[in-house]
């Protein structure tokens, strides 16, 4: 581990270069496109997580990276080379395997010396580079066992031990976390971010889970159907959603129909009409000015946790006409349907004016909880609603 | 043999139904309430799960008793039985034994056939490796229709095949006639037909499928990742297949390799067709002759013996090789299974 310190430079070295580009890369399998032209920047030492649904595309650009399958357009640069010409085995990358792929007929410790060995490293530094990976992994004293012999978790580790014993500028990790059950799962995500800023590799991580992907990366870039929907950190694609597919996929949202009216009362505002005709002002995502066209038919999203559910005053629960407030305030009347404890929690549903619906997560210790069958008035700070496309 | 053991050691069939009047009298003190206790379904069941397992494992251990077990004892007693003027004589005597150690033709024989049983193994394996990695690894379009085109001759008559052979080496055979028309030669060749090369072309012909077989069953079984892992940690295609596919299919080599000289050393029908008067002597159409024509069958047996102990003997040496390949596991492979019809 006493090489460690001298590489540790940092999420923020080299923050100009990418260490890891891809330029319009487009993979087709015949008729199927998997890629479509995507073009991303990796920063050295970024822990970038590529999240999507299955059949995204994130493991085939992970294949492309790695060498393992040839772009059928689009170009790769490492450090500003294009890697094209580069098979896999010249690449300086190393993956860790979706089912670990760890070779069967060799002992634990032959598998992480098994890169060492073909760059033909001596057999001494071999030795002790092999027993500080198996240390940093906490597997030392099982080196002489059998891949077969060991759980699924420990398995992990030795793929991962197996490509960092190499520190390689850029890891490749495909849902490496996918076989294990949830409790594992969550220690090696905390395991694994600590291992990615201590050695300061570069991680281009494949998930399809979310909360996994909030939890560890720098950046996400969340991929739909071959393309990259958005880019940004954990908190932007959390709170600026740039579409309704975002929204969605990121955490839990409530999802409002609206037709965009017209600016809103304050900067940065936008009104809309929500179904039901209640009037809202709400927040404009960064660069979604095309939204703001009136007569534009979008969405609203409101995470449950920004809104806060209060008992109506109105006796008949009429749906006030303007819901948006001078301070900025989103409220929308509606129904308690149903009050569904959650422990720390209970999630409101709450029936809209027009068919509508939202979930709100109550905290009781505030409030008490409204009943079934209740009028309330649902609140949320207008920079907490967002405008989102389609 | 292995279906001995579950059956012994099986529960016998379950009496439940019956335990209940006799229960006291057996001077075993029972709980009342078990007493009266009628046979339940679970306990019928069991009782019929036991009585399956054991015909289950009656008629596998029967039938290897009587296949396997019962020849092979006979042809051991057979070998240590004296021939007395053409007569067999039920009296021990290691002579067979002697006779076979003792006269040069008999080594000499198995010796040959050994050798053409290696030369086969070696050219078979020569052509199935390469032909079952390119199908397992490169072949992507129509894979089980070329594979099918492989393993076809199979079906195929064994007689078929060896005539086939005749018909190509004769002296009017298809390869003269294409040598003559070429103008390679003037006079057709003798030589091709009725010698120990024709003898080996034929049987690697007819035996290279079982070699190819094994091998690309454990190629194909192989993983994409595992190949793709080894070339991400810096080996090119070359050491990727010897670290790592070649270990990885050694079970299967060891297997067809077995198999062809085990089924090539016992062949003594290509020998009779194709072999020439000093090459029809394989260790096999030895043992055919001393029992059909010299009936000496006490000294075809002693011969039988030995091959089957040799042959045995290999089977664990492969055995124990296909074992070594595979890290931290005691393993039985796929050859030793195969040590019984030989
Ligand atoms: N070898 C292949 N042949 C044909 N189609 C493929 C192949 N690999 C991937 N695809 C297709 O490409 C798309 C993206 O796949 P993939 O990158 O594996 O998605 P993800 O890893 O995000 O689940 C899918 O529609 C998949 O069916
Ligand atoms: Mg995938």
């Amino acid at each position: 581990m006493t090489d460690d310190a001298d590489r540790s430079a940092g999420p923020l070295a080299g923050h100009d270069r990418p260490i890891v580009e891809l330029r319009g890369l487009t993979k087709r399998f015949g008729a199927v496109v998997a890629l479509d032209a995507i073009s991303l920047a990796v920063r050295a030492g970024e822990f970038l997580t590529l999240l999507g649904a299955s059949g995204s595309g994130k493991t085939t650009t992970l294949r492309l990276i790695a060498g393992f399958d040839v772009a059928t357009a689009g170009q790769i640069l490492m450090d500003g080379v294009d890697v094209a010409a580069l098979p896999p085995f010249k690449r300086p990358v190393n993956t860790v395997f979706q089912q670990y792929a760890l070779f069967p007929h060799m002992s634990v410790r032959d598998n992480v010396a098994y890169g060492l060995r073909m760059r033909r490293v001596r057999a001494a530094d071999v030795t002790t580079r092999v027993a500080d990976a198996l240390d940093l992994v906490q597997l030392g004293a099982l080196g002489d066992r059998a891949p077969r012999q060991l759980s699924g978790g420990q398995q992990q580790r030795v793929a991962l031990a197996r490509a960092i014993v190499n520190r390689p500028r850029v890891l490749l990790l495909d849902e490496p976390l996918g076989a294990l059950d949830l409790k594992l799962r969550r220690a090696m995500q905390l395991e694994l971010k600590r291992l990615q800023t201590q050695l300061g590799i570069t991680f281009i991580y494949v998930t399809h889970d979310q909360e996994e992907a909030l939890t560890m990366s720098d950046r996400i870039a969340l991929m739909r159907n071959g393309r990259i929907e958005q880019l940004g950190s954990p908190t932007d694609l959390y709170d600026r959603p740039r579409s309704r597919y975002v929204a969605d996929f990121i955490g839990e949202t409530n999802l409002l129909r609206a037709v965009v009216a017209g600016t809103g009362a304050a900067p940065g505002l936008i009104r809309v009409e929500v179904a039901g005709g209640a009037t809202l002002d709400v927040a404009m995502p960064h660069d979604a000015a095309w939204l703001a066209r009136a007569g534009t038919e979008t969405w609203v999203s409101i995470r449950p946790e920004a809104m806060t559910v209060c008992a109506d005053g109105h006796p008949t629960g009429t749906p006030t006409p303007g819901g948006a407030r001078p301070g900025g305030q989103v409220v929308l009347a509606g129904t308690v349907t149903a009050a569904v404890y959650a422990g720390s929690i209970v999630k409101v549903h709450v029936a809209l004016a027009g068919d509508a619906s939202v979930v709100a997560h109550h905290t009781p210790a505030t409030a008490p909880t409204p009943a079934p069958g209740s009028a309330v008035r649902v609140m949320a700070s207008a920079d907490r609603a967002m405008l989102v496309g389609a | 043999m292995s279906g001995v053991a579950p059956a012994l050691g099986a529960p016998p069939p379950s009496d439940a139904g019956g335990a209940g009047g006799a229960g006291g009298a057996g001077g075993e003190p029972r709980d009342p309430a078990h007493r009266a206790r009628p046979a339940t379904r679970l306990d019928r069941l069991r009782a019929r799960r036991g009585w399956r397992t054991l015909l289950g494992s009656v008629v596998p251990v029967s039938w290897a008793v009587t296949l396997l077990l019962v020849p092979y004892v006979l042809l051991l007693a057979q070998s240590f039985w004296r021939l007395r003027d053409g007569v067999i004589t039920h009296e021990l005597t290691t002579e067979n034994y002697r006779r076979l150690f003792g006269t040069p033709l008999y080594p000499a024989t198995i010796l040959y056939s050994a050798g053409v049983a290696l030369r086969v193994t070696v050219i078979s394996l020569a052509l199935s490796y390469p032909l079952a990695y390119v199908l397992a690894f490169k072949v992507r379009r129509h894979r089980t229709l070329m594979y099918m085109a492989v393993i076809i001759p199979l079906w195929v008559s064994y007689l078929v095949r060896a005539y086939a052979w005749k018909i190509i080496l004769g002296q009017d055979g298809i390869l003269n006639g294409l040598l003559l028309s070429v103008g390679l030669i003037r006079a057709p060749l003798t030589v091709l037909l009725y010698s120990t090369a024709a003898v080996v072309v034929a049987l690697t012909h007819i035996y290279t499928p079982f070699t190819l077989m094994p091998i690309y069953a454990v190629l194909d079984a192989i993983p994409v990742s595992l190949r793709e892992a080894s070339q991400d940690l810096y080996a090119g295609r070359w050491r990727t297949w010897l670290h790592v596919t070649l270990p990885l299919s050694l079970p299967g080599v060891v297997a067809g390799c077995t198999f062809a000289f085990v089924l090539s050393m016992g062949d003594f029908l290509a020998p009779q067709l194709l072999g020439g008067n000093d090459s029809a002597l394989m260790v096999s159409n030895l043992v055919w002759s001393l029992f059909g024509v010299a009936f000496n069958w006490p000294l075809g047996a002693a011969v039988s013996v030995v091959m089957l102990a040799l042959t045995l003997a290999l089977l664990a040496v492969a055995g124990a090789v296909e074992a070594r390949g595979r890290y931290g596991q005691v393993a039985t492979g796929a050859v030793a299974e195969y040590a019984g019809p030989i």
